[in-house]
């Protein structure tokens, strides 16, 4: 490791608040000031990780960083340390990718917005703080970032303050997120009482010895709800729902890619490194038992919504639920594929979302009652949109695909190996909800894209190519992820997997050699060699896909030649002159009545299913009554359920 | 004495939850939050004191095994928990502030646009 290398993580961090300091100074004076110093401090930050690709993943090697060079003294961690290995790295790289395509998104999106040295200024200390709480070796560092990544993402939330429930969207995260930051700040102050250290390697080492007592435990409960509560997993969600739909695009690329991701960053740090107890069954139930139950319910509750945003928020945690779930299982495929589903749901809801904003920015609406049939007005973001679809829907070979055939794997291996019936339920589980996902996403498919075109939006202009440069990133980077997950396996999953069920390591590079050991630590968790059962080959499922395009494409485009006329009729209706004297003879015969616009709304095209199940929908409606004391109440009911549940069963 | 301070924060987490929980007006809600924000920092500063400590403050030369000093660390988390305690809080009120503006209102029951 070379002298340069170790900056690397510090100096990322620090360009982006740096970065964020002198948009603030700078930026209210020239437009072209300001978006340079945020994409030369994102793409700064983004090139510092990618560099670090070649040694840490590669290579296998910690990069581990003490802040002004206070090295432990004699055992003891008195400094404040950055440590990346290959788990911190992934998260790294996957958050950056976000913050730079969000960020060139903005600098179009937000282009009408005022004020927008203030966005940036915000929208850099948010990228900063989750990256460095991804990369940071320090807990009470990490709660720090989880701060100010809370409250930038609320300011950012409410920043189009005239938006239609903006203000209140971010009042309740704000409100409900201080649960979640009190319940870490708590743990961290009784794991201190206890360790009498913060850094993240000590605490590995010495915990062990402690591991029976209740306050540890307790400790882990608060840590893991905490955490939870970032990731926005099953009683946090309507913080998730609210936020989303009020907040700007490329915030909610943020919220959703990002925010969540440090949730369960912190939970994997949680359970794999720092407390080591992934093998506890009841970790295990815990764990997996918060992403199945909010996997499921996250998807059902998108069947009841009417805005586009809010939606694809459901959908967002319901994802963030298979991670979870998938992490919880302690395997290494489990893991490895928790891991890959956390990358790709970066990658295509931020496409969904960018997409969402899209439609926002050129229709001025996100209700899908009212919009319909924009792929004839924007048929490249219509692309774009189905490739997003097509990957949170789990459809081959796109990148949702792969993720979720290894996470059934994953609970299915669990279940047959541990011959547990609660893994096969939730394999089960998992099943039914990627169907929901796809039935879901058909709803939204035809109600803005396809369908009718309302008379409303009929001047509708596509969205310019500088907005459709970052979502093509994004639908570039699902296609390959989904077209390779062999190499996205090799460089990036295997060694976050290794890095993250091998603690000893990760505390002997930080702490000096042999210093796990002498504390007790068992050693690495299981055997970290991650074999699939199922094969598949996805470029097989291209070439189907790309055979059953050219045949709907040669079908429509010989069809489109015989001229039924349908089409046109409301311009034959306004214009009866232009109709041809030849057909015109015809027509008293054929036309019979005129095409009224008739869009079937999203609320509509799953009447019956929602029909049948309506007790079951209207209880959920009711439950997300969009109280703030309501959601609180369920917050401390989690926070009190989790620390009965830790004492009671770990 | 100790143990008073233990129970001081924890019934200040509690009553900080239950006025988040129960009181339907929003600057209550943020009185909560504040509450549980100075619960955790009684918990942090009480960890760290030792009864008859001194301040920790020593020269190199005057360290040794003798010195009796209360921790410093739990005390420099706690500044830094006040810091972000404050900016939560203000944010919070600004918030207050504009939902007064826009909904008429400030009792959480009548500002629940975004439902269901």
């Amino acid at each position: 490791m070379t002298i340069s290398m170790a900056h690397f993580p510090i100096l990322a961090i620090m360009v982006l608040f740096l970065g964020a300091f002198l948009v603030a100074l700078f930026g209210r004076k020239s437009e072209v000031l300001r978006n340079g110093i945020s994409f030369l401090a994102t793409g700064g930050a983004m090139a510092f990780m990618l560099a670090l690709i070649k040694p840490v993943m590669i290579d296998g090697e910690v990069i581990t960083y003490w802040l002004g060079n206070w090295a432990p003294v004699s055992g003891w961690a008195i400094g404040i340390s950055i440590e990346v290995d290959a788990l911190s790295l992934f998260f790294g790289l996957v958050i950056t990718v976000a913050v730079f395509v969000s960020c060139i998104y903005a600098f179009t999106y937000m282009k009408e917005d005022d004020s927008l040295a203030n966005y940036f200024t915000l929208f850099l200390m948010l990228s900063g703080s989750v990256l460095g709480l991804v990369l940071s070796g320090d807990l009470f560092n990490m709660f720090v970032m989880i701060e100010i990544m809370t409250f930038t993402a609320v300011a950012l939330t409410a920043f189009r303050n005239n938006y239609e429930g903006a203000i209140e969207g971010a009042f309740k995260y704000l409100a409900v997120g201080a649960l979640g930051s009190t319940a870490v700040l708590t743990g961290i102050a009784i794991l201190y009482c206890q360790l009498h250290t913060l850094n993240l390697a000590q605490i590995a080492a010495t915990l062990p010895q402690y591991a029976d007592s209740p306050l540890t435990i307790m400790a882990f409960g608060l840590l893991f709800i905490g955490f939870g509560t970032k990731a926005f997993i099953f009683p946090f969600h309507p913080l998730a729902a609210d936020a989303h739909a009020v907040a700007p695009a490329s915030i909610s690329l943020m919220i959703s890619g990002v925010l969540t991701k440090c949730g369960v960053y912190g939970i994997i740090r949680l359970v794999y490194v720092l407390f080591q107890n992934v093998e506890v069954p009841a970790v295990q139930y815990l764990v997996v038992g918060f992403g199945t139950v909010s996997m499921f319910i996250c998807v059902t509750m998108a069947f009841n919504q009417h805005n586009f945003k809010r939606l694809l928020a459901f959908h967002s945690i319901s994802q963030v639920g298979y991670v979870i779930a998938a992490i919880g299982l302690g395997t290494a495929l489990g893991l490895s594929s928790g891991l890959y589903h956390a990358m790709n749901h970066t990658l295509f809801k931020g496409l969904l979302f960018l997409t969402a904003g899209a439609v926002q920015h050129a229709t001025g609406s996100l209700d899908l009652d009212r919009l319909g049939g924009l792929a004839k007005k924007m048929p490249k973001t219509c692309i774009l949109f189905l490739i997003g679809a097509a990957s949170i829907s789990g459809l081959p070979p796109f990148n949702g695909f792969a993720s979720k055939w290894y996470i059934y794997q994953a609970a299915f291996e669990k279940g047959s190996t541990s011959g547990n019936f609660f893994f096969i339920f939730v394999c089960v589980v998992a099943l039914i909800t990627s169907v929901l996902t796809l039935a879901s996403f058909i709803k939204v498919a035809q109600s803005v894209f396809f369908g009718q075109l309302s008379p409303e939006f009929k001047d509708t202009k596509e969205v310019s190519l500088a907005m459709r440069i970052p979502m093509w990133i994004l639908a570039v980077l699902c296609i390959f992820t989904g077209l390779l997950p062999g190499k996205v396996s090799e460089y990036l999953l295997t060694p976050a997997t290794n890095a993250a069920m091998n603690a000893v390591n990760y505390i002997d590079q930080m702490m000096g050699q042999g210093y796990a050991v002498s504390h007790g630590v068992a050693g690495s968790l299981g055997d970290t060699a991650v074999t699939f059962a199922g094969v598949w080959d996805p470029v097989i499922w291209l070439l189907l896909l790309f055979c059953v395009t050219c045949a709907v494409a040669i079908v429509a485009i010989l069809g489109s030649n015989r001229k039924l006329g349908t089409r046109e009729a409301p311009a034959a209706l306004q214009e009866p002159e232009k109709v041809a004297p030849a057909e015109a003879k015809y027509e008293p015969f054929f036309s019979g009545e005129e095409s009224v616009y008739s869009q079937v709304g999203g609320s509509d095209l799953f009447w019956g299913f929602k029909h049948n199940l309506k007790k079951y929908f209207s209880f959920m409606h009711d439950w997300h009554s969009g109280i703030v004391n309501d959601y609180a109440l369920y917050g401390v009911v989690a926070i009190a359920f989790v620390l009965v549940f830790c004492i009671a069963f770990v | 004495m100790l143990q008073v301070n233990y129970i001081g924060a924890f019934c200040l987490i509690v009553l900080g939850m239950y006025c988040m929980i129960a009181k339907k007006n929003l600057m209550k809600t943020c009185i909560g939050m504040g509450m549980m924000d100075y619960g955790v920092n009684l918990l942090i500063v009480s960890v760290g004191f030792h009864d008859g400590g001194t301040a920790p403050i020593f020269v190199i030369s005057e360290l040794s095994r003798a010195s009796f000093f209360v921790d410093p660390v739990p005390q420099a988390l706690t500044l830094t928990s006040i810091v972000i305690g404050a900016c939560t809080t203000a944010m919070a009120l600004s918030l207050v502030i504009m939902a007064k503006k826009q909904y008429g209102t400030i009792n959480t029951e009548q500002i629940r646009r975004l439902n269901g």
